[in-house]
């Protein structure tokens, strides 16, 4: 690429800069500076459901249900174990890779909508075991008072800037996962699973390894996610693994656009505050909301990426990354312009 | 599809969704109100299941700042307009927690009310730290006031007063068996908590729990039928009151005869609409609101004032009388933004504050507004409410 | 043993509503190949219905039940025109979607309509009889009654009507039945049709013994996936197998376990059946 302006770094230069100077540009509206912050960490979780749906085609709904895990992890860790935020956090991360890894040796031997709703099925039983466990997650009661993350050195995380910065690296790691996972050969792997799982097999793709290992980290980016939203928030309730959260990832996903490297960050914000702004309409906003997400699936199923990627000059699309989607009806073509 | 035309119409299609999407984004950034407003914030859920509860306490809220409008309100000189900013969080924890922050920092509410538990601890969390608001909880878990947090008010009675009087009213025999059949949630959770404990140290027999969620399940028959085949002589019921009602209402067809000990949330008045008043005989629960003297003017002032002719309930009483309490601190502290001054002028201003029953007099330090007069209601076999009361611990 | 016989009539009865809605959704999938979200928010809007025709209107029980399916089958043909017909050569994620944008919509329009409180729909026939001890209620009995027939009909429809053998030949072999020139536009509607007149036909059973509220279909729709999820996708022995299954074990586990055994029973089944076989008890058709 050698080109002077590339439209597309120049996008991404430009969302990196704003989130970048977000606290500073919101100074004095911390409730603002929070909406931006959960909104990350949203987005955050959003990249795990783009690993396991964008990239590999599988709809996992057991995604909110493994942020849930993430969340409780840190939270009974840090308040009834009294452990630190950094070890409990390190806990949440290793507690969901494992928990990933286990049931998706079961979840991925379904295919199509068997495995979306076994995994739904998986989230709900998860979600009946905080709901009535009574005795460790305090069931209805919920975990307050858990614990930001302890200083390092000069750092004070009780500092809403910092929390945000904090988070913002995440992201950051996040975004890059994605972009160095879609130029890699595993990342092709992936994708040639997504358009087809047995033209995948016939060139050579170990399809079980590469399907177990795309589940796996989703549910880590999930639960790694959960861990920085209940650290947040400091009270944290059954609400947060339940189904919903599948759902309204889901939506920043397709609203982003499913398989692309700034998806998730810009669904995730656009939808946020869509949300702060329609607060007034109370639930008329529903009603609303109902309609364009499904004029947004008839109309721009690429997302806002795949959307504005359409405008950008053939010479600037990445040759290299993505094959073009063999013709098939069943697969998505959400990327067929390449990964921004 | 025609790929010329095909491709300009979903451009413009999806140009016009955008447009929509934007359009919609700046109707809802509706304008600020002028210097001389006091926001009042109020979080809850407005929309979807349960809704009912939350547009009841903020009809009373309502009211109640119609009312103060009316008679002006004058705080250290200068004159104020009450204003009620309401959000929707559906009773999920997490958007309480962004919602108050919203309240308090872009409307500028130094108060925030609050109907339910998870949500109040959320916003306890939160006014630990940086942003300073005070609490109006609505939530009879004793809970909120033991997180001992500064800037919290709780406004009904916690429901610790009532479980011992409830048991003594119907526990008619040293070893009786108690069912559970309160609802999942937390306030159901709780309130099983503690009868089991109190009904154990009386010597009673506990059954195994069968708390539903009343909000979700498809047919109370099922978890009726085992809580009967326990042989219950009282059983704990509690919600929501409609579907409480229709709980209590398969019991009965399936032959209980027992007790009910109805747990704070559900209301008398209202389960005599949703199943036959004879259902209800030889129960115990909080006393029906037109039973306290002096509510009748208030409820018909409030069916009149929202056309309805829903039973008026203790839930709107008791936020519709407090929330004066919280304007008349804010003239005695002389302060309409400073919620710690506010919290701290709140025992003086309570005495000052009329009511309509159960009328407050008195604010612990823990932030309890406390009344006296308690009065809960035991329905006999004939269909009579029998009044008593009950003796608040003293905090 | 009276406990026994009580939840098994219990069983029975959910057993029926949960088939009625489970063959809806599952003759969906069979025929278009993806999962209705919305289906429980359409159960929903069923029940609401109902009371419309039964209160406001006042027709009498039967004929109010039949107007609310006459009314969800003329909305299943709306939905499949407006929604479901342009999405078609989209990938079938797209279509779950739009299906949750649909739910959202319905649950917020009847918030507005009828309100965010519970309604209580008066049963039309009271009382109850006793079978070897246990007290059932009449309306059970008309539930189980009812779910036998209309599974009945609705066999006869598919085995003999043009239209229903139609369902049955795209639910086989899409490309077959395109060859020998049935339209599967017209299968799609007609589909959509039969499905939501079902799951408004379980609504307005269930209605008299629960109440109405905007959330209602939330709970709804996640055993009603695992049920057709359990008997395999498009499949309606399956359906039928496993909705009563799934209602008696979910009766009995509450019973003889707990509450929350109760609950977790449909998943934990549904789970153990799909780690042994991943298309379902008569699930044979591997998805593309």
């Amino acid at each position: 690429m050698t080109n002077r302006l590339n439209p597309r770094l120049l996008g991404v230069a430009l969302i990196a800069i704003a989130l970048l100077v977000a606290p500073f540009a919101l100074s004095g509206q911390q409730y603002l500076l929070r909406v931006v912050t959960t909104a990350a960490i949203y987005a955050i979780a959003a990249y795990g459901l783009n690993i396991i749906l964008g990239l590999t085609g599988q709809l996992s709904l057991a995604h909110g249900a493994f942020f849930g895990v993430g969340a409780y992890t840190v939270g009974l860790l840090t308040t009834d174990y009294d452990w630190s935020f950094w070890t409990a956090f390190l806990a949440a991360i290793v507690g969901t890779t494992v928990l990933g890894y286990v049931s998706g040796l079961i979840a991925l031997r379904t295919q199509g909508a068997y495995f979306a709703i076994f995994t739904m099925a998986l989230g709900f039983l998860i979600f009946i075991i905080v709901v009535r466990w009574e005795s460790v997650t305090h069931a209805h009661s919920g975990v307050s008072g858990v614990k930001f993350p302890e200083n390092i050195g000069p750092i004070d995380f009780t500092e809403p800037a910092t929390m945000y910065y904090f988070v913002l690296l995440f992201l950051a790691g996040a975004a890059y996962t994605t972009h160095a996972l879609l130029h890699s050969n595993a990342g092709r792997s992936l994708v040639a699973i997504r358009t087809s799982e047995d033209l995948a097999k016939s060139i050579g793709v170990n399809v079980a390894v590469s399907k177990q290992l795309a589940f796996t980290a989703s549910a880590t980016i999930a639960g790694l996610a959960g861990g920085l939203f209940a650290s947040l928030n400091g009270f944290i309730g059954p609400d947060s693994t339940g189904i919903d959260r599948t759902f309204e990832m889901l939506l920043f996903l397709l609203i982003g656009g499913l398989g692309t490297v700034m998806g998730p960050i810009l669904g995730s914000l656009l939808v946020a505050f869509l949300f702060e702004m329609l607060q007034d309409l109370e639930t008329y906003r529903f009603i609303v909301l109902g309609p364009i997400i499904v004029l947004l699936v008839i109309f721009a199923p690429r997302g806002l990426i795949g959307y504005l990627n359409e405008l950008v000059p053939a010479r600037f699309r990445h040759r290299d990354t993505t094959p073009e989607p063999v013709a098939s009806t069943t697969v998505s073509d959400t990327t067929k312009d390449g990964a921004l | 599809m025609t790929h010329l035309t095909g491709r300009t119409f979903k451009k413009m299609a999806a140009m016009a969704s955008v447009g929509l999407l934007a359009t919609v984004a700046a109707c809802g950034g509706s304008g600020e109100g002028g210097e001389e407003t006091i926001v009042i914030g109020y979080s809850a859920g407005l929309s979807g299941g349960a809704a009912e509860y939350g547009v009841n306490v903020q009809n009373g809220l309502k009211m109640a700042i119609d009312e103060v409008n009316e008679e002006g309100v004058e705080i250290d000189g200068k004159k104020y307009q009450v204003k009620l900013e309401s959000l929707d969080d559906q009773y999920q924890p997490g958007t309480t927690g962004t919602n108050v922050q919203r309240l308090v920092e872009k409307e500028g509410a130094s108060v925030v009310f609050i109907p339910h538990a998870g949500g109040i601890k959320a916003a306890q969390e939160l006014n630990s730290g940086r942003t300073e608001f005070l609490i109006g909880a609505y939530s009879s878990d004793p809970a909120i006031l033991d997180a001992d947090n500064p800037l919290t008010v709780m406004i009904p009675p916690s429901f610790d007063s009532y479980v011992q009087p409830f048991i003594d009213k119907v526990k008619k025999k040293d070893d009786a068996k108690l069912g559970l059949m309160a609802t999942a949630s937390e306030f159901g959770q709780e309130w099983t908590k503690t009868t089991i404990k109190k009904w154990e140290e009386s010597g009673g027999e506990v059954l195994a729990k069968n708390n539903i969620d009343y909000g979700t399940v498809s047919d109370f028959a099922g978890p009726v039928a085992k809580t009967l085949a326990g042989k219950p002589d009282v059983i704990l019921v509690g919600g929501p009151s409609q579907p409480t009602a229709l709980l209590i209402e398969e019991a009965r067809e399936q032959g209980f005869t027992g007790a009910f000990l109805i747990a704070d949330q559900a209301k008398f008045e209202e389960l005599e609409e949703f199943t036959d008043p004879k259902n209800l005989n030889n129960s115990v629960g909080i006393m029906p609101l037109p039973l306290f003297e002096g509510t009748k003017d208030f409820i018909a002032d409030y069916q009149e004032k929202y056309s309805s002719e829903k039973p008026v309930n203790a839930d709107i009483a008791l936020n519709y009388q407090a929330l004066p309490i919280f304007i008349e601190a804010m003239k005695i502290a002389k302060s309409v933004d400073d919620p710690k001054a506010i919290r701290q002028a709140m025992p003086e201003a309570v005495k000052s504050v009329e009511g309509v029953f159960f009328v407050p007099n008195a604010v612990t330090d823990k932030g309890h507004l406390q009344a006296d007069g308690l009065q809960a209601a035991y329905r006999n076999a004939d269909g009579q409410y029998e009044p008593f009361d009950i003796e608040q611990p003293k905090e | 043993m009276t406990l026994f016989v009580q939840q098994l009539a219990n069983g029975l009865a959910l057993g029926g509503i949960y088939c009625l809605a489970a063959i809806g959704l599952t003759l969906v999938f069979g025929v278009l190949g993806f999962p209705n979200l919305a289906h429980g928010a359409l159960y929903m809007l069923g029940a609401y219905l109902t009371f419309f025709f039964l209160t406001d209107v006042g027709l009498p029980y039967v004929v109010a039940i039949l107007a609310a399916a006459v009314v969800l089958a003329f909305l299943g043909v709306v939905l499949e025109r407006l929604v479901f017909h342009p999405l078609r050569n989209s990938p079938h994620t797209h279509h779950m979607i739009a299906t949750v944008g649909v739910m959202f919509f319905l649950v917020a329009v009847v918030q507005e309509i009828w309100g965010t409180g519970f309604l209580r729909m008066e049963s039309p026939v009271n009382g109850q009889v006793s079978v070897a001890g246990a007290q059932v209620s009449w309306q059970r009995i008309i539930i189980i009654v009812t779910a036998v027939v209309v599974l009945l009909l609705l066999t006869w429809f598919l085995k003999r009507s043009p239209h229903g053998q139609a369902i049955e030949a795209i639910e086989q072999d899409r490309t077959g039945a395109a060859l020998v020139g049935i339209n599967p536009s017209m299968v799609s509607m007609v589909t959509f049709a039969v499905s939501l007149a079902l799951v408004a036909i379980a609504a307005g059973l269930v209605a008299p013994i629960n109440l109405l509220s905007p959330g209602m279909g939330d709970s709804l729709s996640l055993t009603v996936f695992a049920i057709i999820i359990l008997g395999g996708l498009g499949s309606l022995p399956g359906a039928i197998i496993g909705g009563f299954t799934i209602a008696i074990a979910e009766v009995m586990a509450a019973t003889y376990i707990s509450v929350g055994a109760g609950e977790a029973a449909i998943f934990i089944i549904l789970i153990a059946v799909l780690a042994i076989k991943p298309t379902g008890i008569f699930g044979t058709v591997t998805q593309r």
